[in-house]
């Protein structure tokens, strides 16, 4: 009875997140195992047909091997403006915590508007062909540092606050160049933010769908969420190369996180007790 | 001085010499990329025409990219239009759509390429602007009607209706036998507009100058007894109680489903939609008939008819004359062929020579004899006016579930339309 009382939460908790999570998932790799007809009525049921290996090999080898294209175009991308954005809303992180000015307010303001006011397409367009960014991996890259750079920077400057001012100035008495005090002394400690910044935002990145369609066009640009609209269209859609589709693109993130695991909860348990 | 200048000259001949070079090399390496809609049965046939086209051109590289459709795919090709990144040839639609990538300023026109003397009037004018011809088509055109189950009439002894009290007489039969008549399927709100839009030869056979005097403002859903007949079955097909039971949530998906199984007698549907039946129920496509929407009486039965999308070139290609010959090929008997031998026909061709072969599904022989006779078949509604109300779908959901009766319906459409007519700036609308 006592039993009953104390872990009832704990098993709607698993239920819970079983029904949310585990389900999806089951019903995504069940679909991916079957063939057309079997896949089109969309339905909960054990594949009459086996014929997931078969799925695979059609899903990777369309259009010219498109799939592996865009895993590499993917990884890039993810990679690249990932570290990026960490690097730059680090250091605008730290100058405006640390660093009182008359400009903080604009700034502060200029950080909230990029967070606020949707960015408009065509202007954007525009602006990258005039600068030959156009169409090109590097520009989509830098579209997307712009488009999240708010967002970090707001978690990073909150976890700035909470390290003491006299470790800065005790790094800058033995001598620390500016450089040597963020790089060595503040970087590091900012170990648990990044981590929550690094898994949000490649999780992001990975899985944007509009922009890439935007300012990417051309056939060898594709990223891995626009290799699902090979399989879908208005009127005739093929579920069971959909569903393997997204399995094989949910994958790669999917082994990230089993990696990583223990560091991101640690990291993200310390930014919890810290902040 | 002299020495000088002959160093600048030889320098200017060789760079001369150098452009002339390189741009031999640029005419006789031709590289050019083409959008396509996602569409598999699409998408095949532009990839075979393509593969024969470089075949028979070993100078000309063409890659096919492709886009969604529906409301994605128009921003995409408007936004490319605008930034002047159109691929070399692209598909899109004609009528409505089509005046709304401003065609003039955009595209390249065609009026005046030999290849267009081959193609049906009917097609050229709803990819005309301003005088000049834009687009050539891509495949057949479809017919909008009713696709039939062919088995479920075969058991139950039925006849395809000519007039609209057959067909509700049939569907009391199939309902009597336990069937469900009508498939609807709202999951997909477009697939509701069929009545109505499918209605549009019966609404033309009463009032022959319907869509100018619509165009114009002077005619109207609400007053005109022959248009306001489309909201009206839509209501009768409710309330007589002949829909499947999850016509709320089904999709076009388990539409076709259920008409190739035989699950329900009747879709409301574009003839395309054999393209999805040959695809998932191959050994079902001579299951399915079909049937143009009937009217009031067995003498004017006839077919509404919808034009396939088109190709076009925009203004922005850098190889105009290259991309010119690429859709002389696409507008020619032989790419009909390859069509043919790559998927299979869905319908007649407006091309003049091109033809479907003969072991058709039941679907495009059904509808052929509408093209054969005069005066059988007429474009859609939205292919005669630009005006076509974006929340047609919304409100024949609500018609086709109970919601709204008919009257109330063709009276809110009316106002749907008059936003989208003020919009376009066309003159008698305020």
């Amino acid at each position: 009875m006592s039993l009953i009382r104390r872990h009832w939460l704990s098993v709607v908790a698993i239920l819970v997140s079983f029904v949310v999570f585990v389900i999806p998932f089951i019903f995504i790799v069940l679909t991916a195992m079957k063939d057309k007809r079997q896949s089109a009525l969309l339905d909960f049921s054990w594949p009459e047909k086996f014929q997931l290996w078969e799925n695979i090999v059609d899903v990777i080898t369309t259009r010219n091997w498109q799939l592996l294209t865009a895993f590499i175009n993917s990884t890039i991308l993810t990679v690249a403006s990932v570290t990026l954005l960490v690097v730059f809303a680090a250091m605008v992180g730290f100058v405006l915590q640390r660093r009182r000015t008359r400009w903080n307010g604009l700034i502060n303001f200029l950080i909230l508007a990029g967070l606020m006011i949707p960015p408009a397409i065509v202007p954007t367009i525009w602006l990258l062909q005039a600068m030959g960014l156009f169409a090109k991996l590097h520009g989509l890259i830098l579209i997307e540092v712009a488009y999240h750079l708010p967002f970090s920077i707001l978690l990073y400057r909150a976890f700035i606050a909470t390290i003491p001012k006299d470790l800065d100035e005790a790094a800058i008495i033995d001598g620390a160049r500016p450089l040597d005090v963020f790089f060595r002394i503040i970087m590091p400690l900012l170990w648990p933010v990044t981590v929550t910044n690094i898994v949000v935002q490649s999780v992001t990145i990975f899985n944007d769908f509009t922009n890439p369609l935007y300012y990417l066009p051309g056939r060898g640009n594709e990223t891995v969420q626009l290799t699902l609209y090979n399989f879908q269209s208005q009127f005739n859609t093929s579920y069971h190369l959909l569903f393997t589709n997204i399995l094989l693109i949910t994958i790669p993130p999917l082994i990230v996180f089993l990696f990583f695991n223990r560091q991101i909860v640690a990291g993200v348990t310390a930014g919890a007790v810290k902040g | 001085m002299t020495a000088k200048f002959t160093r600048t000259a030889r320098v200017a001949v060789g760079i001369m010499a150098f452009t002339a070079l390189s741009g031999s090399a640029l005419a006789e390496d031709v590289f050019m990329t083409m959008l396509v809609s996602n569409n598999p049965s699409n998408v095949a046939t532009a990839e075979a025409a393509v593969a024969a086209y470089m075949k028979a051109n070993p100078n000309v590289t063409i890659e096919i990219e492709t886009r969604p459709g529906g409301g994605e795919g128009d921003n995409i090709v408007k936004t490319r239009l605008a930034t002047g990144v159109m691929n070399d040839v692209f598909q899109y639609n004609g009528g409505s759509l089509f005046q709304a990538i401003n065609p003039q300023q955009n595209l390249l026109p065609l009026t005046d390429e030999p290849f267009m003397a081959d193609i049906q009037e009917s097609f050229k004018s709803v990819v005309t602007a301003g005088g000049e011809v834009f687009g050539i088509p891509n495949g057949p055109a479809m017919g909008g009607g009713i696709l039939y189950n062919i088995p479920i009439y075969e058991e139950l002894g039925l006849e395809v209706p000519k007039s609209w009290d057959e067909f509700m007489a049939n569907n009391e039969k199939i309902k009597a036998a336990g069937k469900d008549a009508v498939i609807q399927t709202y999951g997909d709100t477009w697939t509701s507009q069929l009545f109505v839009l499918g209605d549009y030869f019966n609404v033309s056979a009463a009032e022959p100058d319907f869509a100018e005097r619509y165009t114009a403002g002077e005619a109207k859903f609400a007053d005109s007894p022959a248009a306001a007949k489309g909201f009206e079955r839509l209501q009768e097909v409710f309330e007589g109680d002949y829909m499947n039971e999850d016509f709320g949530a089904a999709k076009f998906p388990e539409g076709v489903r259920k008409i190739a199984q035989g699950e329900g007698a009747h879709y409301p549907m574009l003839t395309f939609a054999i393209g999805a039946i040959k695809d998932t129920y191959p050994e079902h496509v001579d299951d399915v008939g079909f049937f143009a929407q009937p009217g009031d009486s067995t003498d004017s039965n006839g077919l509404t008819v919808w034009m396939p999308d088109a190709t076009y070139i925009p203004k922005s290609t850098s190889n105009p004359e290259e991309a010119k010959k690429f859709v002389a090929f696409l507008a020619s008997v032989e790419a009909c062929k390859i069509r043919n031998e790559a998927v299979g026909a869905t319908g007649p061709y407006l091309v003049k020579g091109c033809f479907p072969p003969s072991d058709v599904p039941p679907v495009v022989s059904d509808m052929l004899p509408y093209f054969e006779e005069e005066g059988r078949n007429g474009p859609a509604l939205e292919f005669l006016s630009p005006v076509k109300g974006p929340a047609l779908e919304q409100i024949t959901v609500e018609v086709g579930s109970g919601i709204r009766n008919a009257a109330d319906a063709a009276a809110l459409y009316d106002q749907d339309v008059r936003k989208q007519a003020m919009q376009l700036g066309l003159p008698g609308w305020k």
